[in-house]
């Protein structure tokens, strides 16, 4: 298939990478060698990529200082002593009260913010219910007087003068 | 970050327990602390040789091996063994190279001298590498001026990408190791390395004959 090929395809690439690192099955190193065989193109790619690796060797091996692991030690042991406070047992508590009261707060935030958004747009009701409401509380007296002159007569007999020594609401 | 050193809390998978550094550290879990540093002593070195190519500093190096040494002890006391050392040490590592990297991005720090460039842009240093090179195109590069190509051209790959030619080239790990310490799948890993592999192939094509007939 590679060798018709004037490019390889990006899934050919990293079949020869992973042929070169050993990293194909025998099936499909196998296939990787036939394609190889008859494919100058992917010779060649294999090739540039081997050698590009290679390259990489004179990248020199850094190491560590020669008292470095009794410098880790020693900061491990002081470090230990100072167990930063997101460390310490007791901290995963205080995380999750955190949480707990973070989602509290956005709760009762949200029915605040709710109750004031319908309170505010959406119309109550009860609301003609409540603006009647002292009416509707001596509804039965006021469907006892029949007419206006049998109001006017009270008033001549000064039947709405209140008590003395009383006053206040009606 | 905090995920990086945790273990799940499982059983403990015997599979690993015959790894002598498993064991090790099992023993440092028991506050061992000559155990540990066995350990210190068999990683030191990789650590920071992974550490000062990914990040250009051997300052730098020492302070996050160190510090992944840090997070590692802390923890000990929760390790369960469900995989390698290996592969759990550097997936730490790994991390820990990948937030102190955002962490200095996002202070906007200056780089360290020799500090990062990127296939698109070229620094004054890595331009003067390639002037003498240019100036002297058939001449052998002395190996620090080849040092410092490959370098550049290391530099130039992104963060994983550079990461994964790490792990592969000095640590020697398989796809499937390197998936477990990067977090990937195998198959990613190779796409990576195979990306890898051609962004080094551009920079440094020139510089394969040198170091062909050197």
């Amino acid at each position: 298939m590679m060798d018709k090929a004037p490019r390889l395809t990006a899934e050919h690439r990293d079949d020869l990478v992973a042929y070169l690192d050993g990293e194909l099955d025998e099936s499909r190193s196998g296939q990787i060698d036939q394609v190889l065989a008859r494919s100058e193109v992917a010779r060649h790619e294999v090739e540039a990529l081997a050698r590009t690796w290679e390259l990489l060797d004179v990248l020199p091996r850094v190491a560590a200082p020669t008292d470095f692991a009794e410098t880790t030690m020693s900061t491990l042991k002081v470090a230990e002593t100072r167990t930063p406070i997101t460390d310490q047992p007791w901290f995963e508590y205080v995380r999750r009260g955190r949480v707990v009261a973070v989602w509290a707060i956005a709760i009762l935030l949200s029915a605040a913010i709710g109750f004031q958004i319908t309170s505010r747009w959406v119309p109550n009701p009860h609301e003609e219910v409540l603006r009647d409401l002292p009416l509707l509380e001596k509804l039965h007296q006021y469907q006892d007087v029949k007419d206006v002159e049998f109001l006017q007569q009270l008033k001549k007999i000064n039947a709405f003068a209140e008590p003395v020594g009383q006053g206040g609401s009606p | 970050m905090a995920s990086s050193t945790s273990v799940p809390v499982a059983k403990e998978d015997s599979g690993y327990l015959h790894d002598p550094e498993v064991q090790l550290m099992l023993r440092a879990r028991e506050d061992d602390d000559e155990a540990f540093s066995q350990l210190v002593k068999a990683y030191q070195d990789r650590l920071v040789n992974i550490f000062s190519h990914h990040l250009q500093s051997q300052e730098q190096a020492e302070d996050l091996a160190q510090e992944v040494f840090l997070r590692i002890y802390r923890s000990r006391h929760g390790y369960v063994p469900t995989a390698r050392f290996s592969t759990w040490i550097f997936r730490i590592a790994n991390n820990l190279a990948s937030n102190s990297r955002r962490d200095r991005g996002r202070k906007r720090e200056v780089a360290f001298a020799g500090g990062e460039s990127s296939m698109m842009g070229v620094r004054p240093e890595e331009s003067l590498v390639q002037e003498k090179s240019a100036l002297m195109p058939t001449r052998q590069l002395d190996k620090i001026e080849m040092q410092a190509v490959v370098h550049e051209a290391l530099l130039g790959l992104n963060e994983r990408q550079r990461m994964a030619v790490l792990l592969h080239k000095f640590e020697d790990m398989s796809y499937q190791d390197i998936g477990d310490a990067m977090e990937m799948t195998p198959a990613a890993v190779k796409s990576l390395l195979s990306r890898a592999r051609e962004n080094l192939r551009q920079v440094l094509d020139a510089y394969i004959q040198i170091h062909k007939s050197a």
